[in-house]
């Protein structure tokens, strides 16, 4: 009777604001395991998932998630290069051939999304909410490498349920400078000066890994990231659309474009004699 | 690394559990259905049926066009005839009165009723919450936090959901079963996405239309997608859709299109070819 | 030595252990029918094709010619029903000259249902065969594994359900031959709006002791409205990387070249759609 009483006559200001509870959830790093997420009513969820999802051991299965396929990401003295191509595949159906592969974390964080489209679109955005929380907490901004951490954390803490990354942090902060890393879904995390990840990153490397220095000017760094990807568009196949390129810097990224890659292409090839492989004419 | 990167098929080497089972394969020109492989989970865990049916959505620049036909199938029969794939969010009472937002979805229509419940009364929630309507593209982000709720046990949707945005021009999301999303001008989905969206490509976004004229060779230059009128657009979905029946055998019965404008949401229903 | 072998028993039963299926019954996606009347005979078959979802052809034809008064409706993988008839045919037609008789229909049942055997159901035709011989008039049906049945009504096909409805709710006995053709497009046309595997037009074949009649899309429910759009691209639209034109003369020293004429010899095919 006394907890029923008190549960009335509380003041009106005792309930507002966020209760013991929420204020425990929100100061909270990673949500609880697993409570968040609804789960089939079977012994082995994440074996039912792979049966039902993963068209790469079953070519079948009934849902088919969004993919996506290549991205790059490297160190230079003037910041950090982010390219990406934009198409999405659901098996061998183009799902999409406009999506934003890179995400704009906060002002001065960039994350790229490789594997599965939703799983990157959803982490990485939960990503930028920590990240902003963190800043209200310590007044400064995240360090990439604490960034980096909170996602590859995060994705351990669901290792074999399923989730599927590949994908890089970039940022430029006043104590790392230029800072990249690499975080994937088994829970691997690396820095690094050179990342390619996705179905094209070999040919992506190919290009990347001949022509790459730490001092390339800010221009050459912009061309090198664009013809990398031009590279694995055009030879892979789960790779095409649009190139997304970004640069970042100490105060901020900059963007340099979503442009469509046919006319890049054929512009590389006409101008500059490259993928003399393709004809143009029947003789 | 490379198991979670999505790459090109490798040679079928066949083991006991995958190899054909069936006496002649899918071939050319056969009257056979086509017969999904045997599942290796036992017959008791969860399965998803694909209710068939096609939706489309084309953003204007005053107004959004969302369109499916109305036809359930499973297998080779058809449920009903009149099974809507659209669905008016956030609407008062039983006529969802004042509905500013559709709904469309295809797949499995068991989750497709439950997803577009649980999408209108958060919609409706925040309403009352909030003594405001909920923006398109908070409703979109909305959809995408649910879907992907679901990531363990996936809603088997694609899901389209059409809108007016805050600037009074069309807006339509595109989302996959686990609710990864994208604003689009043009999407089709479900089981003719792959007749229509082609279709759509070339007459909505004018992909490989060139200006004739213009130049030669590659100085030619590429026709540049404009915003249509209305009327332009309920023409080309109609097309779609009636072309999508001559070739879809789960496509047919009734064709749904619900026009958004910032003054409501009319809709109409069209007869199809019933075969 | 007779009898049945089952020397594979122990290895199916050891393969069905490691999950690999029995192997499965496969219904057709297709519907066709029979249905004898008093004097003659009536075949009929709705006229779409697929493969998979998608519909391959809509206006094929699944009446098959087998001799002047025997025809065969066939569903199943299309190219094994058009080359088992074919090949039957053609047996038949030497059976005959060598006899010097008319082809009896359960010759040609005969023949069917001992090839199919044969094969063990991997040729998948399934086919319902009818005709007028000096016996009187047949109706079979034949079965992929080489089964037959002789029944006065039957139909086949994955929409053999919905046209077997009709036959059980309309048919009776010493029908008129245009009773059975109505009865038996009633029972296609149950199949074509019922069954996703059946579509587009009704094709109808009778026969009598005099002749066979076929009745190419006796019924069309199912013509496409016209689009409401133009489609005509302006001439230019295309992008041409490099073009090369060879003329009649060039290519002439490989192949000979034949005129095709407005509404020639060579006009066999049908009409494409075109957008004018």
């Amino acid at each position: 009777m006394d907890s029923l009483v008190a549960q009335y006559s509380q003041p009106a200001y005792a309930s507002e604001g966020y209760s013991q509870d929420e204020q425990q959830e929100l100061s909270e790093v990673t949500p609880p395991l697993s409570l968040k997420f609804a789960l089939p009513p079977v012994a082995q969820p994440s074996a039912w998932l792979r049966a039902m999802t993963d068209d790469y051991s079953n070519p079948n299965c009934p849902i088919k998630i969004a993919h996506g396929t290549t991205t790059l990401a490297f160190r230079f003295q003037g910041g950090i290069i982010v390219c990406t191509d934009s198409r999405a595949t659901a098996g061998s159906w183009i799902a999409s051939q406009t999506v934003k592969k890179v995400i704009e974390i906060n002002n001065c964080l960039l994350g790229t999304m490789a594997g599965g489209a939703a799983d990157c679109q959803y982490w990485l955005a939960y990503l930028g909410m920590q990240c902003r929380l963190h800043e209200l907490r310590h007044k400064r901004r995240i360090s990439v490498a604490a960034a980096s951490k909170i996602l590859a954390n995060l994705v351990y803490s669901y290792k074999g349920m399923g989730l599927s990354m590949g994908t890089m942090c970039a940022g430029v902060t006043p104590q790392e400078g230029p800072a990249l890393y690499y975080i994937d879904s088994d829970g691997t995390r690396l820095a690094g000066n050179l990342f390619c990840v996705g179905s094209g990153q070999t040919f992506a490397y190919g290009v990347l890994d001949a022509e790459y220095r730490y001092d390339l000017t800010e221009q050459e760094a912009l061309d090198l990231g664009r013809r990398s990807i031009l590279a694995a568009m055009h030879r892979d196949a789960y790779s095409g659309g649009s190139i997304n390129l970004y640069h970042v810097k100490e105060d901020g990224w900059v963007k340099h474009g979503f442009s469509d890659m046919n006319p890049i292409f054929w512009d590389t090839k006409l101008t500059k004699g490259e993928f003399s492989n393709v004809v143009t004419s029947m003789d | 690394m490379a198991s979670i990167i999505h790459m090109g098929r490798e040679d079928p080497g066949y083991s006991f559990s995958a190899a054909p089972t069936a006496a002649s394969a899918n071939r050319e020109h056969s009257f056979y259905p086509y017969v999904p492989n045997p599942s290796p989970l036992p017959s008791n865990s969860p399965r998803y049926t694909d209710n068939g049916g096609s939706t489309l959505g084309i953003a204007g620049a005053t107004f959004t066009i969302m369109a499916g036909d109305t036809r359930s199938t499973s297998g080779y029969s058809i449920n009903t005839r009149y099974a809507p794939k659209l669905f008016l969010i956030g609407g008062t009472g039983t006529e969802h009165k004042s509905a500013r937002i559709v709904l469309s979805v295809v797949g499995f229509a068991a989750d497709g009723h439950a997803l577009a419940e649980r999408l209108d009364t958060i919609v409706k929630m925040y309403k009352y919450q909030h003594g405001k309507d909920m923006s398109v593209a908070a409703c979109a982000q909305r959809l995408s936090h649910i879907l992907y709720g679901k990531r363990f046990f996936p809603y088997y949707v694609q899901a389209l959901l059409g809108g007016i945005d805050e600037k009074g021009a069309g807006a339509l999301y595109s989302y996959d079963p686990v609710g990864s999303y994208e604003r689009e001008q043009c999407k089709a989905a479900g089981a003719a996405a792959s007749l229509i969206t082609p279709f759509l490509d070339n007459q909505v976004n004018y992909k490989n239309q060139y200006v004739p004229g213009s130049g030669s060779g590659l100085d030619l230059q590429a026709r540049q997608a404009v915003p249509l009128p209305q009327q332009h657009v309920e023409t080309l979905v109609r097309d779609a859709f009636s072309s999508a029946v001559e070739r879809h055998i789960e496509v047919g019965d009734g064709l749904q299109m619900m026009t958004i404008t910032v003054d409501g949401i009319q809709e109409v229903l069209i007869p199809l070819k019933q075969d | 030595m007779g009898g049945f072998d089952f020397s594979n028993h122990s290895r199916n039963i050891a393969l069905h252990a490691k999950g690999v299926p029995l192997p499965q019954a496969t219904s057709t996606g297709t519907t066709i029918v029979g249905c004898l009347f008093d004097g003659g005979v009536v075949i009929a078959a709705d006229t779409r094709a697929t493969s998979g979802p998608i519909v391959a052809d809509k206006n094929c034809q699944k009446l098959h010619y087998i001799a002047p008064q025997i025809w065969c409706a066939g569903a199943g993988t299309a190219a094994d029903t058009e080359f088992t008839t074919a090949l039957v045919s053609s047996n038949l037609e030497l059976h005959a000259l060598s006899t010097g008789r008319k082809p009896r229909v359960v010759t040609c049942m005969t023949m069917l249902k001992q090839h199919l055997f044969r094969y063990q159901g991997h040729i998948g035709a399934y086919l319902v065969v009818a005709g007028c011989d000096p016996t009187g008039s047949h109706l079979f049906t034949v079965h992929a594994h080489g089964s037959t049945d002789k029944l006065p009504y039957v139909t086949m096909g994955s929409g053999s359900l919905a046209a077997m409805s009709v036959f059980e709710s309309k048919w009776k006995g010493q029908l008129t031959r245009d009773e059975a053709v109505k009865l038996c497009s009633e029972a296609i046309l149950a199949g074509i709006f019922n069954d996703l595997g059946s579509g587009s037009n009704v094709d109808v074949c009778v026969i009598t002791p005099e002749k066979a009649t076929l009745l190419r899309n006796y019924i069309q429910p199912n013509q496409r409205e016209p689009k409401m759009r133009n489609y005509r691209f302006e001439k230019g639209t295309t992008a041409v990387l490099s073009e090369k034109v060879i003329t009649r003369e060039d290519i002439s020293k490989y192949v000979t070249v034949h005129e095709l004429g407005e509404d020639g010899a060579a006009g066999t095919g049908e009409k494409m759609e075109v957008d004018t």
